[in-house]
């Protein structure tokens, strides 16, 4: 960690002729990125103008005011606090459920050796490459036949749906670790499940965080298994919200309000991103999870 | 990987550890068959009969061989699915792997702000994608207000109608791939970033240019890399299904259509179209399967014994 504060505090000096053969590049990145800033600016100033400023292209000029009403508007009359309310549900009782589930899994199938530890390894695999067509239709057979709706049934479906990739990405942590741990504890008289608690989980604690982020990041985007399971406006999340929202469009006209629901879906994972991007973009390529 | 004292035949140690691996390996094991044996088993079935709801019980369902497959495959709509897909496969690819590796490589070249640029160009890949494809709709291709027009204008030029079934389909390829880019530009970037510094320098020093140095030492090495993207990007292709629904919102078109559109549209209906067959959508989604099998064995094989080590 030292180390890597001494690099970060040392910066090189400019070397022009260096900067210079570096241009082009410079400019392709430049070009991309503001294409990206001034799109997310103009949806941020078109959330803060009327529909008539919007079609007329006046949208910095605020000549009738900042409209903060149109995020009272879509919060309250186009339902965004209810969808909002239940992505934040599904995604929170996602992360802890698909933790609960598989990081005994993971620590189980790392340290200790047992019948069903190669077959389960490789299910866990193959269950990551399983496109979610060859889910849904028995799902949904079998949940209307059980009679599992509401919102129940989105947060088990987002729970099982994580545990293929979490398992295996929390497996590769547990086996990295010491096995004194273990036998120190078991010295001590410390039952073996307890020690997986107490112990255990603790030290792979950097990877929880990592792979609840992604957990969380994935739930809240989740469109496909939303638009097909939840069935009523109030187990709908954000993204299928938001659909619903374009759609009636039409009617409404209120393309402030619009603009106002895609900034609120948008930003608690862009704030979360603005806090952990270092964190998120080592997970991408470190611990082969799906982006 | 196991630590050996473990695997100790008998013992008190092994009998406490057992009630252990049992009731912590019970919920996974669970979980894998509720979400992914039984369905995948079940859909596989499906395919082969006849059925019309997707909730109705196996009683319901008659034999019906491969008709399914051939329904789908005679089927005008799952061609053109198909033909779309094969578009956004091949020309999105392309497309996509070449900026991202051009990104990578300009990103590791040496240039300042590498952080937040790295950062800036993955950010679609973090916020929600219906949010993105609205922003796309409903502002950058809109005829009244829209950037790319606005910009045209200031050129002098006419405007044009992006989201017209002419262009539509490549609109949304465009911005399915700007989002897309910033995802195989960090594989590429790690890829980059195992290679040895000290190769560039013994190349520097033979007098090898940063053109040459590329195609002989860079693109050579990162042969599992890409490798890997174009894995993961044919994977993601089969399920294109969001910007679809995105830029044809309410009733599918046959420009913009994929085959998960149609599945989807086959199994629970859509606007103007009742008749409902859930046989053929498991169809579709065991074809589906079959092509990422495919993939899998033909990357397997096309780069297997030539991986160089480094």
């Amino acid at each position: 960690m030292a180390r890597n504060k001494k690099e970060k505090k040392y910066r090189e000096p400019w070397n022009w002729s260096k900067e210079l053969r570096l241009l082009p590049g410079y400019l392709i990145v430049l070009i991309w990125i503001g294409f990206t800033a001034a799109f997310l600016c103009w949806i941020l100033g078109a959330s803060l103008s009327t529909a008539k400023e919007i079609f007329s292209g006046k949208v910095f000029a605020f000549e009738s005011g900042v409209h903060w009403e149109n995020y009272i508007n879509a919060w309250q009359a186009q339902n965004v606090a209810k969808f909002f309310g239940n992505s934040l549900l599904y995604a929170v009782t996602a992360c802890i459920g698909t933790l609960l589930i598989s990081a005994p899994g993971a620590y189980v199938l790392s340290r200790f050796e047992f019948f069903a530890n190669r077959p389960l390894k490789s299910c866990l695999i193959i269950a990551m490459s399983v496109p979610a067509v060859m889910i849904i239709m028995p799902i949904f057979a079998l949940t209307t036949r059980l009679g599992i709706k509401g919102r129940i049934l989105l947060i088990l479906l987002y729970i099982l749906m994580h545990v293929p990739s979490t398992t295996t990405y929390l497996l590769n942590f547990f086996a990295t670790l010491s096995k004194t741990y273990e036998e120190a504890a078991a010295i001590d008289g410390c039952p073996p499940g307890k020690t997986f608690w107490i112990i255990m989980l603790p030290l792979v604690q950097p990877a929880i965080i990592t792979v609840t982020i992604f957990n969380f990041l994935g739930v809240w985007n989740e469109f496909f298994m939303a638009l097909i399971f939840a069935s009523s406006a109030e187990m709908t999340p954000v993204g299928v919200g938001l659909l619903q929202i374009v759609n009636a469009m039409k009617y409404t006209g209120d393309y402030g309000g619009l603009f106002a629901a895609v900034v609120i879906v948008f930003l608690p994972t862009f704030l979360l991103y603005i806090f952990l991007s270092e964190k998120i973009i080592a997970g991408v390529t470190g611990g082969g999870i799906k982006g | 990987m196991v630590p050996p004292h473990f695997h100790g035949r008998g013992g008190r140690k092994m009998k406490k550890n057992k009630g252990m691996i049992v009731a912590f390996s019970l919920p996974l094991t669970l979980a894998l068959i509720i979400m992914y044996l039984y369905p995948v088993a079940r859909t596989v079935l499906m395919s082969f009969f006849k059925i019309e709801s997707v909730t109705s019980s196996m009683s319901a369902w008659s034999f019906y061989g491969v008709g399914n497959y051939a329904k789908i495959f005679g089927s005008p709509t799952f061609q053109g699915s198909m033909k779309n897909m094969g578009l956004i496969w091949l020309v999105g690819g392309i497309i996509t792997l070449f900026f991202a590796l051009l990104f990578a490589v300009v990103l590791t070249s040496g240039v300042r702000f590498k952080k937040f640029f790295r950062a800036a160009i993955y950010l679609p890949n973090v916020i929600s994608a219906v949010a993105l494809a609205t922003m796309w709709v409903q502002y950058v291709y809109s005829n009244d207000y829209g950037m790319l027009n606005k910009v045209l204008e200031f050129f002098g030029l006419e405007g044009v109608k992006w989201l017209s079934s002419d262009n539509k389909f490549w609109a949304m390829l465009f911005a399915y791939m700007f989002g897309a880019v910033g995802y195989y530009m960090l594989i590429f970037i790690s890829g980059i970033e195992r290679i040895p510094a000290d190769l560039y320098e013994a190349a520097t020093i033979d007098g090898a240019n940063k053109i040459q140095q590329f195609f002989k030492i860079t693109l050579p090495l990162l042969k599992g890399i890409i490798k890997t993207n174009i894995t993961f990007y044919s994977v993601h292709t089969t399920a294109f299904f969001l910007w679809t629904k995105m830029f044809s919102p309410v009733n599918t078109e046959a420009s913009t259509i994929v085959p998960v559109v149609y599945l989807y549209d086959t199994v629970f209906g859509s606007q103007g179209n009742s008749g409902r067959d859930a046989g053929a959508g498991a169809a579709v989604g065991v074809v589906l399967t079959a092509i990422i099998i495919l993939v899998y064995f033909v990357m397997n094989r096309v780069l297997k014994d030539d991986d160089l080590e480094f």
